[in-house]
């Protein structure tokens, strides 16, 4: 089939790199789909310049300002002297969770340079050098998050404590036994944490192991009524 | 997320304010979080949505008020090389007449680095409805280069 003017556009919504090569070559000869090509390619190459960062110290302490100012509203509205530590603890881990996530994601790639006509739409990501900066920057934003979720959830684990002292039914016992198999398993991920602080993947692990244990917590406190 | 707000709001401070919002509302909106897509993608649906609010929250507002906002000035990174620094200028300055959705997949596509999938995920829309918005997106901001380059004098 003969590529013309007309199948310009389909080759650019496809996004298929067989298209794009047909396109190249009929522009090659045709001056009209040459220009369109180049733009559509200065586009690509540009829009990358458009991502902006810039510091804002007092963002992220508004932000979990307002959270727990919500995190207290919704404690006094259900009257539940335990929900306050629930609502704390469910605020930290969701800035660990974010935090981690966004760790995981990295950041978006850089500009590169700027593809010619040949190569249209075609970008590659390159090092940033601030990388390593951010990484460690987002790493200690991680760990702040963590220690104050850690710090709800050993809380809710003093609350629970007087019941797992001399657990009274076997549910309480079984419950202690969790807790206990919980902490050990802590124990051990903070150990291989201590020695690679970097290792994603680890701490997603140790976040989800103290989300079993807060769940756990809640239902002891729940069972106990 | 700041950079994927102030593009879609134009200016810093509203993007901080979105920012804000979207954690607040991601927090709300918890417990309706059936885990059907990263919490991330949720969190950045939120923060997308969320901006357009506040986009037509201060388009009313501009309505009502006689005295026009100031804008900000365009702030962004010197092009790479080889790129006409107009090209960046004209996108910056057309984005806020895009259609709100071939804005946002071209914001998240073209400036932020996620792929198709990872949007569709964001807005809740299927892969072939991204890929079709950010060619609406490239099209719209082709025609607006290739208009301003040809009212251009030759230097």
């Amino acid at each position: 089939m003969t590529f013309t003017c007309t199948d310009l556009d389909e080759a650019l919504r496809s996004e298929e790199p067989g298209a794009f090569e047909q396109a190249r070559v009929h522009a090659q000869t045709c001056p009209a789909c040459r220009e369109s090509l180049a733009v559509w390619a200065e586009i690509t190459a540009a829009a990358p310049g458009l991502r902006q960062s810039w510091e804002s110290p007092d963002l992220w302490p508004r932000i979990h300002q307002s959270l727990a100012e919500e995190s207290q509203r919704r404690a006094a509205q259900e009257g539940q002297w335990w929900r306050h530590w629930q609502m704390a603890a469910a605020t930290a881990g969701l800035a660990a969770v974010i935090a981690i996530g966004l760790v995981l994601r990295g950041p978006a790639p850089s500009p590169a340079p700027a593809p010619g006509p040949e190569s249209p739409g075609v970008l590659k990501g390159s090092e940033d050098p601030q990388r390593r900066l951010l990484t460690e920057r987002a790493l200690r934003a991680v760990e702040t998050s963590e220690a104050d979720y850690v710090a709800s959830i050993e809380h809710l684990a003093k609350v629970a404590e007087p019941l797992l002292e001399k657990p009274g039914t076997p549910v309480l016992a079984s419950y202690r036994e969790k807790l206990q198999l919980l902490d050990a398993a802590i124990a051990d991920c903070r150990t291989e944490i201590d020695r690679n602080r970097f290792n994603a993947h680890l701490r997603r692990e140790l976040l989800s192991i103290y989300q079993e244990k807060q769940r756990t917590l809640r239902a002891l406190l729940e069972e106990r009524g | 997320m700041k950079s994927v707000a102030r593009n879609l709001l134009g200016n810093a401070s509203d993007a901080e304010d979105a920012v804000q919002e979207a954690f607040l509302k991601l927090y709300r909106g918890l417990a309706g979080f059936k885990g059907d897509a990263a919490l991330s993608s949720w969190l950045y649906r939120i923060l997308v949505n969320t901006c357009f609010d506040m986009g037509r929250r201060r388009k009313r507002r501009a309505e009502n008020s006689p005295a026009a906002p100031e804008a900000e000035a365009p702030a962004f990174d010197p092009p790479a090389p080889g790129v006409d620094p107009t090209v960046g200028l004209t996108i910056r300055s057309s984005l806020d007449r895009l259609p709100p959705l071939p804005r946002s997949v071209f914001v998240l596509y073209e400036v932020e680095g996620f792929k198709h999938r990872e949007i569709a995920e964001i807005l809740g829309i299927a892969e072939g409805t991204s890929k079709h918005a950010l060619f609406s997106a490239k099209k719209e901001l082709q025609a607006r280069i290739l208009t301003s380059r040809r009212w251009r004098p030759e230097s």
